[in-house]
């Protein structure tokens, strides 16, 4: 009941103050001067608050928990993201005034048409991101008020495009600097207060040892939803509403609906596409074999996290708010350590998860670690006052996420796919767009139940670093770029990226069920491969035409500093 | 909106060439800057992985009753990243102060 009144408060407050936005954007004349009165620190706690998502909230601990220690590089790949922004893109392109990657395009290289493909790869990119958001959303709700998980899509996303709709979520720096501090509220408290309440980690023989999963004092009692097919991973002999169920070593059964009781102590059967490992092999960020533990997976994923954050749609648009290049150098400096805060407390949620609720194994619903956790570790009011405060923060994660993303896809539509012309035509449009842009990732989400949250969002880090990071930082150093050259590396980049997750997915790599060789790790996660092959094409073709025209002027732009006029340059 | 571009390339066309070979050399600067800051960065966490994959014994080492490899990759490259940042913002105005006071030596508006 708290946490239900949480998520509520949460999302009245989501909608309260996009209404309150709607009226603060249109008293003040021009939003650039009121953000320049913006402090870097708090343009910083904005960024890392529509940064932070459920891939960051919920995702992180629950693919911790079923891969292992292996997937705690994200988190690192995630804030090292903002240093390539930093050393690379930040503050040229605040100085050039492009805010979106289609506007960037047209800037530097004066082609129509480079901004059209950079539109649809925006629309590709968004709406791969916008849908584990959208999971996110149906886990959290299902989690607190017990509802089918389609419910939870349906009300963030209509509550969402709703607000974007409205042209609430315009401009409204503060609200995600505060979503800032909720998210990191939200993860820091109940991961300390959950350690002291149980003087430590607890069954360091599970987590770190030899053991596999069992069933924690008392047994495990777990709810079948549906028929589950699992794997026994030791010899084990369970009852499902009072059905005895025996297995030997290695045997796949699949169980019925209904209550599954497991005694104390025995080795729980665990879902598909779920390896049950040793706390020993849990707990090695990198290791011998495949999966992806392996280094070759691991710098796959350094990679598309570090070249990635640079080309999501959401991310460029927040350092508008910023006054000029040194502001948002300044201010990427401190979303670096903000989001490293953050990333601190994650891992906790992993570690306990597996000890304390292991019946996700069953299910394979990991992803919902970090909400069951606080009521399993520590029952009662305590607990129930965590689960709340942790539902809340997660609300507030894919809220500000999936509106940043849905004001850059409606955005995107309504101005570089399909323009209107005059003020009232743009504005149906950009409403219209930003309904469909969510509606359509809605749909996908209701059948994406099974893909884990971080896993869609490595896809989404896997197209953006093979298509938008090589036109950013080609475009911004270097001179001979093309239009030509520019739009042959995103094509190149895209498709190779593309074709590599659908041939993966084609042969059933689930993404977590990944199989064991080198081939495996790149179809799951190519951008080891495809960054390269994307920057090789705009090089190559860029050397075979012409710069353009608008070349000398836009580098100059980019990277005159600030406070001098061109006239400086005399 | 993109800025329009059209005054600053008259501008530029009217630019002595000083400014324009200053400009040039100073983004060369920053770019070898970026670049050595992504190196160094780039040596430090792409040695992390190999480490731990080539020294498994870092997993047997307990600190606090964690196994080291599981610290090493939790906490020291946050603090990292930051110190890295503040290190190059620093060097990088350096760089645009000394490009301030090459092309305005007269100009002492800037603080």
């Amino acid at each position: 009941m708290i946490a239900i009144a949480a998520v509520a408060a949460v999302t009245i407050g989501a909608i309260g103050l996009g209404v309150y936005g709607v009226r603060f954007a249109r008293t003040t004349s021009d939003l650039f001067v009121a953000s320049r009165a913006v402090t870097p620190w708090f343009n910083a706690a904005a960024i890392s608050g529509e940064y932070l998502s459920a891939a960051s909230f919920l995702g992180i601990a629950g693919l911790e928990m079923k891969l292992g220690a292996s997937a705690l590089w994200l988190p690192i790949g995630f804030t090292a993201g903002y240093l390539a922004l930093l050393l690379f893109v930040a503050a040229p392109l605040r100085r050039l005034g492009s805010y979106t990657i289609p506007d960037f395009a047209e800037a530097r290289l004066g082609a129509r048409r480079l901004r059209l493909l950079a539109a649809v790869l925006v629309l590709a990119i968004g709406g791969l991101y916008l849908v584990p958001q959208l999971k996110g959303a149906g886990l959290t709700l299902r989690e607190v008020t017990g509802a089918p998980y389609w419910v939870g899509i349906a009300v963030v996303g209509l509550v969402v495009a709703l607000n974007v709709a409205l042209g609430g979520m315009r401009g409204i720096t503060y609200v995600q600097a505060f979503q800032y501090w909720v998210k990191t509220f939200a993860i820091v408290l109940p991961a300390c207060v959950l350690l002291i309440v149980l003087g430590g980690l607890p069954e360091r023989a599970a987590l770190f040892g030899r053991e596999l999963p069992v069933a924690p004092q008392g047994g495990a009692r777990i709810v079948l939803e549906q028929r589950t097919p699992v794997v026994f991973p030791r010899a084990a002999t369970v009852r499902v509403d009072g059905v005895v169920v025996s297995a030997g070593p290695g045997a796949r059964r699949t169980l019925p609906r209904g209550e599954l009781v497991v005694a104390a102590g025995t080795t729980l059967p665990v879902g598909e596409g779920i390896r049950a490992q040793t706390g020993a092999r849990w707990s090695r960020p990198v290791a011998p074999g495949g999966g992806t533990a392996s280094p070759l997976f691991v710098y796959s994923l350094l990679i598309a996290t570090f070249l990635g954050t640079m080309g999501l749609p959401h991310i460029l648009a927040r350092f508008y708010t910023s006054p000029d290049g040194t502001a948002a150098r300044r201010t990427t400096v401190r979303v670096l350590g903000l989001l490293g805060l953050f990333y601190l407390f994650p891992v906790v949620y992993g570690l306990l998860g597996r000890v304390l609720v292991p019946a996700l194994y069953v299910t394979g619903q990991t992803d919902s670690v970090v909400l069951a956790l606080p009521e399993a570790a520590w029952p009662g009011l305590g607990g129930e006052l965590l689960g709340a405060l942790v539902a809340a923060g997660a609300v507030a994660a894919f809220m500000s996420t999936a509106s940043g993303l849905l004001v850059s896809i409606a955005g995107t539509t309504s101005f570089d796919l399909w323009p209107g012309y005059g003020v009232g035509a743009r504005l149906v449009r950009f409403r219209l767009a930003a309904v469909a842009g969510m509606a359509v990732p809605a749909g996908v989400a209701l059948f994406a139940r099974h893909v884990d949250i971080s896993v869609l969002v490595g896809w989404a880090f896997a197209l953006a670093a093979s298509t938008f990071c090589p036109l950013l930082l080609l475009g911004i150093w270097w001179t001979r770029l093309t239009a030509a050259g520019a739009a042959a590396g995103m094509a190149t980049g895209a498709l190779t990226a593309t074709a590599a997750i659908v041939t993966g997915l084609a042969g059933g790599n689930g993404g977590s069920a990944l199989g064991e060789g080198p081939v495996d790790a790149l179809l799951a996660q190519p951008a080891a491969v495809t960054v390269p092959l994307a920057f090789a094409a705009m090089f190559v073709v860029s050397r075979w035409t012409r710069p353009p025209r608008e070349t000398d002027a836009a580098m100059l732009a980019l990277h005159l500093p600030d406070g001098l006029g061109a006239s400086a340059m005399r | 909106m993109p800025r329009p571009l059209r005054p600053a390339r008259d501008e530029l066309a009217e630019a002595t060439s000083h400014g324009v070979l200053y400009l040039r050399r100073l983004r060369r600067a920053q770019l070898s800057l970026s670049l050595l800051a992504v190196t160094a960065f780039g040596g430090l966490l792409g040695a992390l992985p190999l480490a731990l994959y080539l020294l498994p014994g870092l997993s047997r080492i307990d600190l606090l009753g964690v196994p080291l490899a599981l610290w090493l990759v939790c906490v020291p490259l946050f603090p990292l990243f930051v110190g890295l940042a503040i290190a190059y913002e620093r060097r990088a105005e350096a760089l645009e102060r000394a490009f301030r006071a090459l092309v305005g030596p007269d100009d002492d508006a800037e603080p």
